[in-house]
């Protein structure tokens, strides 16, 4: 028996086994097929499903129902012009920061001393660096009147008040020492009028005030301005005996 | 011996024959089997090539038809949105197959009137008795009535799913919609208009998108409705429309129905007052008569002078004014105080042909152009057209319209003059703008804008006023006619809007019928009293959806007519 005998036979095999395979590739084929529709299928009946209930929450939350639940419960009502923005500018300009005090925070003081200002002769307005004019402060444009009626006496021009020690207003702790020089202090004599003229002790043109003594009843006025803090004892002393020196320096 | 003779070694001439006959039968018979053999093959061939053809491109026995798509019964109806207003549902129905009921059929009567109370147990009975094959006892039935009736355990009872039309939103915009009867077919309204389209399988899986929107819808029929129960109207229409496609986002009817249970529904409420109703509608038609004036040059200027006495005598009749002049009058005083005397002198002016001609090309002399069926025909004297009637039409008496027609009027009047056919479908690819035709110039509708300004502004429609959002309109107030008569008492109130009037893009039309006075009214029953408030809330809740921004900075130019409006009142 030889190999060739068999030819057809195995011809036959081959055969068999070819259609086979293709068989096979065939079926796994339309198994796949199969199963992809069955994928389809499932996702219409989801998609029914997803549509059954959109319908029914559609139903239920109708905008006649949703009106009438407005009209017992919500009462919302359409906006009012006023209610409309045009951008995010006026947006911005609702929400203007609060202006917030944080007493927490430690206290600094403007303790600056004041900016060694050159007094202008009375009657001239004060210059600052450039020239310019200084504004004056409402508070050095006050006038005391003193009524003299002494021939001899030196026509002294009513002096404003002097300046209140604007710094220091309103802090009265040991550290304000610096601001200390603000304070009123005692004038020189030359510059000594109003105010300080009543100081019977310290003053140096004693006559000037003698000699009023007679017409007009004593002045009283305050030792010290009175809506300025009260100065440390004896610091005011200390004061009081450099104020020469301090005058110079303000 | 002799040569065997050829006789004997010869067969025998029969037994010749019979050779030659088993030949030929051999013959045959192999023919026969080779056929057989062929046909045989042929068949397996057949077969196999079958087997092979089925394997290679076939379908298999499992494959499902008809589910591949999500195809309904009848296309959805959906609004500019997408929101859906008329949806295919499949519903229980319950049935009855009086025959095959095996049970105790007293006894199923009384179950059944307890469970379905519409009928009583003697009519359950009689209806068991009668012998007839089948009843519908109940279509789209309950989950839970299914389930009860289910229990019954009775053959007779038929159960089973039916496609049902469903309108989610009930009411609204009932009369747009409009119905399907019990086989599924439209009977009004779009369902009507666009059967086809909607049961065509080639198209239904694609809704139908209308131009109606349904939150506009909802604040147009709210406002209204309490309107017309505040007043005790008959009847109310609105139309929402927007002027330069001529798309109609919200149209309704009242009363309206349910066109979920279309079968109770009165003839009044089956009646689309906005479309197929025709009124007349008295005041608001004149911006059309003063537009025909300025297009025509009889009104040079708003502020041309008309004499307005307190009455007009003309033609044999009498003109009266609700709020009579005395004097002479602007154009622009004669729109603020809607004076009938001076609307009548500028129609006069305008004549007969010119008016015909002006209200053919509004398309008021014929029916409204709309996608619906329901249509009404525009009346008007027709034969007995003389110059008092163009004077009467000249302020809205003596010709009907519908209010759709109306809003259509003053959308082209406000579309710089162009007129666009309103639709019901959203304007896109599938229904794109077609050209409009031009009606009145842009100069005259420009100058219109501020003159109707006015009369919100200063004159009869200041209630009608939402602030920010620019109104501008026009009030009417028609006599309705009762048996021949124009009643002195019962008016038909209509207020015709536009806003934002300084670039006017929608158009607000809203009618009631038969409005009583109240007492907040102090007894006027004047559009100015009971229509113009449902413009000022329905706008105001409208006008932001529609991305109206209102801004209290912005007016049209009043500077065109405030010169000529005389104030000594205030």
């Amino acid at each position: 028996m030889s190999v060739r005998n068999f030819g057809s036979l195995f011809m036959v095999a081959s055969c068999a086994g070819a259609a086979l395979g293709c068989y096979l590739v065939s079926l796994r084929v339309a198994s796949e097929r199969a199963s992809l529709e069955d994928v389809e299928t499932k996702i219409v009946l989801a998609q029914r499903d997803v549509r059954t209930i959109q319908t029914e929450i559609g139903t239920r939350a109708r905008l006649s129902q949703l009106e009438r639940w407005n009209a017992k419960v919500l009462a919302l009502s359409a906006p009012q012009a006023d209610q409309f923005l045009k951008g995010s500018f006026e947006l911005a300009k609702l929400t203007t920061p609060q202006h917030k005090v944080d007493f927490g925070a430690p206290v600094v003081l403007a303790s600056a001393p004041a900016p060694a200002t050159h007094h202008a002769p009375i009657g001239e307005a004060e210059t600052d660096d450039a020239g310019a004019p200084v504004p004056v402060a409402a508070r050095g444009m006050l006038h005391e009147a003193s009524f003299k009626t002494d021939a001899g006496m030196r026509e002294v021009p009513s002096k404003p008040a002097a300046p209140a020690p604007l710094a220091a207003v309103g802090f009265k702790s040991a550290e304000n020492k610096p601001a200390a020089a603000a304070k009123p202090a005692p004038k020189k004599a030359v510059d000594k009028t109003g105010l300080a003229a009543a100081h019977p002790a310290k003053a140096v043109d004693k006559h000037v005030l003698a000699s009023a003594k007679p017409v007009t009843k004593p002045i009283r006025l305050a030792k010290a301005d009175p809506l300025a803090p009260l100065p440390d004892r004896h610091l005011s002393k200390s004061v009081s005996k450099t104020s020469k020196d301090q005058h110079t320096g303000r | 011996m002799n040569a065997p003779s050829p006789a004997l070694v010869a067969p025998r001439p029969e037994r010749l024959r019979l050779v030659g006959q088993r030949r030929q039968i051999l013959a045959v018979m192999h023919q026969r089997l080779m056929f057989g053999m062929l046909v045989y093959a042929g068949v397996v061939a057949i077969i196999a090539l079958r087997i092979l053809w089925l394997a290679a491109f076939g379908d298999h026995a499992g494959r499902k038809e008809g589910l591949t798509a999500l195809i309904p019964d009848r296309g959805d109806i959906v609004d500019r949105d997408g929101e859906p207003l008329a949806r295919t549902i499949d519903a229980w129905t319950i049935a009855i197959h009086p025959t095959k009921v095996i049970g105790d059929k007293l006894a199923l009567a009384q179950k059944l009137a307890r469970l379905i109370p519409e009928h009583s147990a003697d009519e359950y009975f009689a209806m068991l008795r009668s012998g007839k094959p089948f009843f519908y006892l109940r279509r789209r039935a309950s989950p839970d009535l299914v389930e009860a009736v289910n229990a019954l355990g009775e053959p007779g009872l038929a159960i089973q799913r039916e496609p049902d039309r469903l309108y989610p939103q009930t009411t609204l915009a009932a009369h747009v919609l409009g119905f399907t009867d019990i086989d599924g077919h439209g009977a009004g309204g779009v369902e009507r208009a666009f059967d086809k389209y909607l049961s065509d399988p080639s198209t239904r899986g694609q809704p139908l998108t209308l131009s109606i929107s349904s939150k506009i819808q909802q604040a147009l029929e709210h406002e209204l409705g309490s309107a017309m129960q505040e007043f005790s109207a008959i009847g109310a229409a609105g139309v929402v429309m927007d002027v330069h496609t001529g798309e109609v986002l919200a149209m309704t009817s009242m009363p309206s129905l349910n066109p979920n249970t279309p079968g109770q529904a009165m003839p009044d409420q089956q009646f689309n007052r906005a479309t197929l109703g025709v009124f007349e509608l008295g005041s608001t038609f004149k911006p059309f008569t003063v537009a025909m004036a300025m297009d025509s040059g009889v009104i040079k200027s708003v502020g041309q002078v008309y004499n307005c006495p307190h009455e007009l005598h003309v033609y044999g009749h009498v003109v009266h004014d609700t709020h009579p002049f005395g004097r002479a009058c602007t154009v622009s005083e004669i729109m603020m105080e809607s004076s009938n005397i001076g609307t009548a002198q500028i129609a006069d002016q305008i004549g007969i042909q010119r008016q015909k001609a002006w209200l053919k090309k509004m398309g008021f002399l014929d029916k409204v152009e709309i996608e619906l069926r329901e249509r009404g025909r525009a009346l008007n004297p027709g034969s007995r057209w003389g110059p008092f009637e163009t004077m009467t039409i000249g302020f809205g008496q003596g010709i009907a319209v519908a209010p759709l027609q109306l809003a259509m009027g003053y959308a082209t009047l406000f579309d710089n003059g162009v007129y666009h056919p309103p639709t019901i479908l959203k304007r896109g690819p599938n229904n794109p703008l077609p050209a409009g035709r031009r009606v009145f110039s842009e100069d005259t509708s420009y100058k219109m804008r501020s003159l109707l300004r006015l009369v919100v502004m200063k004159g009869t429609g200041k209630k009608a006023d939402a602030p920010g959002y620019r109104i501008g309109g026009k009030t009417g107030t028609a006599q309705k006619l009762i048996n021949g008569h124009y009643s002195q008492t019962i008016n038909i109130t209509s207020f015709a809007g536009v806003f934002p009037m300084d670039d006017p893009r929608y158009v607000i039309v809203v009618m009631l019928d038969e409005p009583h006075a109240t007492k907040d009214t102090y007894g006027f029953t004047t559009a100015g009293w009971n229509v113009a408030p449902v413009v000022s809330r329905t706008v105001s809740r409208i006008a932001p959806m529609l991305g109206v921004a209102p801004d209290l900075n912005r007016e049209p130019n009043m500077g065109e007519v405030l010169p000529f409006v005389h104030e000594t009142k205030e």
